[in-house]
C-alpha cells in the first residue's frame, strides 16, 4: 500500500514502485485479453508511461492500481483497433463450416448439444478448464478473438465494437454468433463429453 | 406472411444475438415457443449463458496470477528502469 499524505487530498504517487506493486497484475491482465506475451509487455510500458504523464491529475477518487488499470483498458482497445487495421490473412468464413456441421439441411440439430455439468464457479477454479478454454480462445482466427474479447472481457458494447473496429453491427453479430458457436463446441469436445464418462 | 415458427440454426443465432441487442417482438415470440419445445436449444442457450458467466469470471479475476503469467524478468527490469529515466528528467 502506498503511503498517503495526510495534508493534502492527493495521494502520494510513486512510479518507482509500479513495477513491484502492479507490474504483474497488469500484465496477466492485458496477456488474458491481447493474448501475445510481447504484445502485454507493450501495453503494460505504454500504460506507465502515459500514467507518468497524467500523474499530476490523478484523483483520489480511485485507487492507483484501478487508475493504471482504466488507462490499460484504454490501451488495449487501442491496441485491438491498430490490428483491425492491419492486412491480415484471417478467414472471414472461419466458424461458419464448422457450425454448419452442427445442422441438417432443414436447419434441425444433427450433432446436439450434450448435456453439461457445469457450475462456472466450481469449474474456473480448475486450473486444467481454464487451459481447456485458453486453448479453445487461441483457435479464434484473430479478428474474431477481438471482437469476442472486447464484447466479453473488456465488457464494449457492439455499437463500440463496431466504431473500434470498423464493423457493421451485422457483421459484429455474426462474427460474435460463430465465436460462441465455436467456443461451445470446443469446450463440448474437449472437456465436458471427455469428462462424463467419469460422472 | 411472417412465419413463427424458427428453426434450431436460426435459433441459436438469435440466442446468441439476444446477448447483443434487443430482439424484436416477432423473434421474441417465436424464440420462445421453440424454447419451450426444443431441449437441445434449451440447452445451446443454458451452454452460451454460462460461456459468457465464465469468460467474466476469466476478465474479473485478473488477481490469481499464475507463474505462467507473471511478467518476465528482462520486461520487468527494463519497464523499471525506463520509468526511472523518465523520473530523472528535469521537466
Amino acid at each position: 500500500m502506498n503511503p498517503k499524505n495526510s495534508s493534502t487530498d492527493s495521494p502520494i504517487i510513486n512510479p518507482e514502485t509500479w513495477v513491484d506493486h502492479y507490474g504483474d497484475y497488469l500484465y496477466h491482465f492485458a496477456l488474458s485479453r491481447v493474448r501475445d506475451p510481447s504484445a502485454a509487455e507493450d501495453l503494460v510500458q505504454e500504460t506507465f508511461l502515459a500514467a507518468l504523464s497524467a500523474r499530476k491529475n490523478f484523483a483520489s477518487r480511485s485507487s492507483e492500481k484501478t487508475w493504471l488499470t482504466g488507462i490499460l483498458k484504454h490501451k488495449i482497445i487501442d491496441h485491438f483497433r491498430k490490428k483491425a487495421k492491419e492486412p491480415s490473412v484471417d478467414n472471414i468464413m472461419f466458424g461458419t463450416e464448422a457450425l454448419d456441421k452442427l445442422f441438417d439441411q432443414k436447419g434441425q440439430w444433427k450433432i446436439k448439444p450434450a448435456k453439461w455439468n457445469a457450475d462456472p464457479m466450481k469449474l474456473y477454479e480448475q486450473r486444467e478448464f481454464m487451459k481447456v478454454l485458453n486453448d479453445c480462445l487461441s483457435g479464434l482466427s484473430s479478428r474474431m478473438a477481438s471482437v469476442f474479447i472486447l464484447r466479453e472481457m473488456i465488457g464494449e458494447t457492439t455499437e463500440e465494437i463496431c466504431k473500434v473496429l470498423d464493423i457493421s453491427a451485422t457483421n459484429c453479430w455474426v462474427i460474435l454468433h460463430r465465436a460462441r458457436g465455436y467456443l461451445r463446441h470446443c469446450l463440448e469436445i474437449n472437456w465436458f463429453t471427455s469428462m462424463s464418462t467419469e460422472d | 406472411m411472417k412465419h413463427w415458427m424458427f428453426n434450431c440454426k436460426e435459433v441459436t443465432r438469435m440466442l446468441s444475438d439476444s446477448l447483443d441487442r434487443e430482439l424484436s417482438f416477432h423473434q421474441r415470440v417465436g424464440l420462445r415457443m421453440h424454447l419451450m419445445m426444443c431441449k437441445f436449444c434449451s440447452r445451446y442457450q443454458r451452454q452460451l449463458l454460462f460461456l459468457r458467466e465464465t469468460m467474466h469470471l476469466h476478465a474479473e479475476h485478473s488477481e490469481d496470477v499464475e507463474p505462467s503469467t507473471t511478467m518476465p524478468p528482462e520486461a520487468r527490469e527494463r519497464i523499471k528502469r525506463y520509468i526511472h529515466n523518465v523520473l530523472d528528467r528535469p521537466e
